[in-house]
């Protein structure tokens, strides 16, 4: 194993305190819907400033870690993503969650999020060089495709009704071009108003559909929130354990998803995990019950967006690119730290690399019990604080939260109308998952679309630009099958005598 | 929300309205893209909104060609009063932040909400106890945004 003898010096009592620290800080920090894991690196970078570089790197590392996980609880226990790595955990995570298995959902998200971990960290340690390749591979039109790739997931979202889920999806489109176009500047869509100015924030709109609509039913009912079981049933970690087990290729293959999207600068979490749950929906056995309740859904959204924490340091350690927002944060924090990175970061700076590396390993499995804990607690609280508290707490923390994103009133506003119009589209069966699947790769889309167009019209292989790329026709490869794959399977079941099934 | 879902049956006009409704969306995003000069930045939002005329199109067909059952939701069990009491207490909460700042719009927009979702009777210890416990939470976010993750929480022009 590469560089096993700065394994001691990732063990040393103060980096065993500073990673626990910042696994318990990140997890809180993402547990609070509107607080991503960006900014919980961001707002407690300053700390490290005075500190070693191996000992900040770590804890850095831990809190991202941390913050990462922390964002399942919301997503679980609120139906409202903490980050927006965990927008894919809400799918079953809440309906669990419902159905009186919040706790087993926490366990079972737990134990994904320490396995991705590690396989993400695992990749860092042993293939970072090669894998960093990947990410100066992809351009411009491979994000296009990989935008259209997850926009296949709506087949799954929809929820039987794919003409409204592709619906849905275009608001969630045409939402995203609100606001300043990326590539020309041109300000779009606002209709007069300054409000929409700003564009409408990924997180404000996963705060407002996801969250608003619960408290709004909330509210209108003395029911309680969640169901709840009053046998004590402790963190029932060895049910959650056979459960990760019966899945373990499943787990596996998600956390390899999110650790290569993770080096995919500018995918991020929410792509890792929503690619994660459809790859794992399209080959489980339990793919019916997927949307419903079906643990493995948890185990491999929460697997890959952990893994994206690996996957992301790949690209950022390797050459200097971030994969993800909080490596851009960690990325300015190595430059004031004196350390520049690039290829020959892992051999000149071997004693910070790999005592980094072991740290990561270190904050992954603190993240076990620091997990099971604020999790158990989280439970206990969500369930036994009484309706005229827990309405109040939960809607204060949703216009503070997204208040915080960019400091902006517009923002809350924003949140609660969307709230509101997600609410009202649900009853009329336009479930909010397509929406936030447009908004999130609207950008990436949109981008990728544009500059492969202009760089196709320019260079006049327009055609070979979108259709002539090895790369490119893989992941169109990819989006054929995701399609056909119910056909296919449909053939192939009634060939074995399987009962599909099929959208 | 689907277990609000009723067992009686309804004709599905609802999903026509909602459709027609996302046509009127497509055509404003259209419209508005007929101000823009660049290329680059109406080609991608007009493939959509055109991408959403067709979809919602053929719902309307598809209703009306093969006519199916829509499972009606019921209100009569929820409170439309509280529903609606919600979401006014929270926009009237944060349209008044820019002139009274975070913190009182923020407590009493709480007591409110407090008020809005309760459900069992006003005792003596609920009397006492949940101001309090509602003083604290406020105020505990407050400081924890405000002073801990340094968010520039608004003041309110009435107090600068």
């Amino acid at each position: 194993m590469p560089g096993i003898e700065y394994l001691f010096a990732a063990l040393t009592p103060l980096n065993i305190m500073l990673a626990l620290g910042g696994v318990i800080a990140g997890t809180v920090i993402g547990s609070l819907p509107g607080l991503t894991a960006t900014m919980a690196v961001a707002v407690l970078v300053p700390i490290t400033f005075s500190m070693e570089p191996t000992s900040a790197l770590i804890m850095m590392g831990a809190i991202y870690t941390g913050a990462i996980y922390g964002g399942a609880y919301s997503a679980i226990l609120l139906n409202t993503p903490g980050t927006p790595s965990a927008i894919a955990t809400t799918f079953d995570g809440f309906p669990m969650a419902k159905k009186g298995q919040g706790d087993l959902a926490i366990t079972v998200a737990c134990i994904a999020s320490v396995t991705g971990g590690l396989v993400g960290a695992t990749f860092l340690l042993l293939l970072a060089p090669p894998l960093a390749e990947i990410a100066l591979a992809f351009g411009p039109v491979e994000y296009f495709w990989l935008a259209i790739f997850g926009l296949t997931l709506i087949s799954a979202l929809s929820e039987g009704n794919l003409l409204k889920g592709l619906i849905g999806a275009c608001l969630g489109l045409l939402l995203a071009c609100v606001g300043i176009a990326e590539i020309s500047a041109d300000v779009r869509f606002i209709f007069g108003s300054q409000v929409l100015l700003g564009g409408i924030e990924t997180v404000t709109a996963l705060i407002g559909l996801y969250c608003i609509p619960v408290l709004i039913d909330l509210v209108a009912t003395p029911d309680r929130h969640l169901k709840v079981d009053h046998k004590p049933r402790g963190f029932r970690f060895l049910e959650a354990l056979a459960i990760s087990w019966k899945a373990k290729f499943s787990l596996l293959r998600s956390s390899v998803i999110g650790t290569l999207v993770g080096i995919l600068p500018g995918a991020g979490g929410s792509i890792a995990g929503l690619v994660a749950y459809t790859e794992a929906r399209r080959t489980s056995k339990n793919s019916q019950n997927f949307g419903k309740g079906e643990p493995e859904g948890v185990l491999a959204t929460e697997s890959a967006n952990n893994a994206t924490v690996g996957g992301g340091f790949i690209p950022t350690l390797v050459l200097g690119i971030p994969g993800t927002p909080p490596d851009a944060v960690i990325l300015g924090a190595l430059l004031i730290q004196g350390i520049r990175t690039g290829p020959s970061l892992f051999t000149e700076k071997a004693s910070i690399v790999f005592t980094f590396i072991y740290g990561l390993y270190l904050a992954t499995f603190l993240m076990l019990p620091v997990g099971l804990v604020i999790g158990r607690y989280a439970y206990q609280t969500i369930i036994t604080v009484p309706k005229a508290l827990l309405v109040p707490t939960v809607a204060f923390m949703t216009m503070i939260g997204t208040y915080a994103i960019r400091n902006s009133i517009s923002d809350v506003i924003i949140m609660i109308v969307l709230g509101v119009i997600g609410w009202i589209l649900n009853r009329f069966g336009f479930s909010p998952s397509p929406i936030v699947l447009g908004l999130i790769l609207g950008r990436i889309a949109e981008q990728g679309f544009v500059q492969a167009w202009t760089i196709g019209a320019a260079t006049g292989e327009l055609w070979e630009m979108f259709f002539g790329r090895p790369i490119s026709l893989a992941i169109i490869a990819f989006i054929l099958l995701s399609l056909f794959y119910p056909v296919i399977r449909s053939r192939f079941g009634k060939r074995t005598g399987e009962v599909p099934h099929v959208e | 929300m689907s277990n609000n879902l009723q067992g009686s049956l309804q004709r599905d006009t609802s999903t026509i309205f909602m459709a027609c409704l996302f046509i009127f969306v497509a055509v404003v995003f259209l419209w508005d893209t007929t101000h823009m000069l660049d290329s680059d930045s109406y080609v991608f939002p007009r493939a959509v909104a055109i991408a959403m005329i067709i979809l919602s199109l053929t719902l309307i067909v598809w209703n009306l060609v093969k006519p199916r059952l829509a499972k009606g939701e019921s209100l009569v069990e929820a409170s439309t009063a509280r529903r609606v009491a919600l979401v006014a207490a929270m926009l009237v909460g944060c349209l008044a932040m820019p002139w009274l700042g975070f913190l009182i719009p923020g407590i009493l927009t709480f007591f409110l909400l407090m008020f809005i979702a309760m459900y069992d009777q006003w005792t003596k210890k609920r009397k006492l106890l949940y101001p309090v416990i509602a003083g604290a939470i406020v105020l505990g976010f407050y400081t924890l945004f405000g002073n801990i993750l340094q968010v520039p929480l608004p003041v309110g022009t009435l107090f600068e």
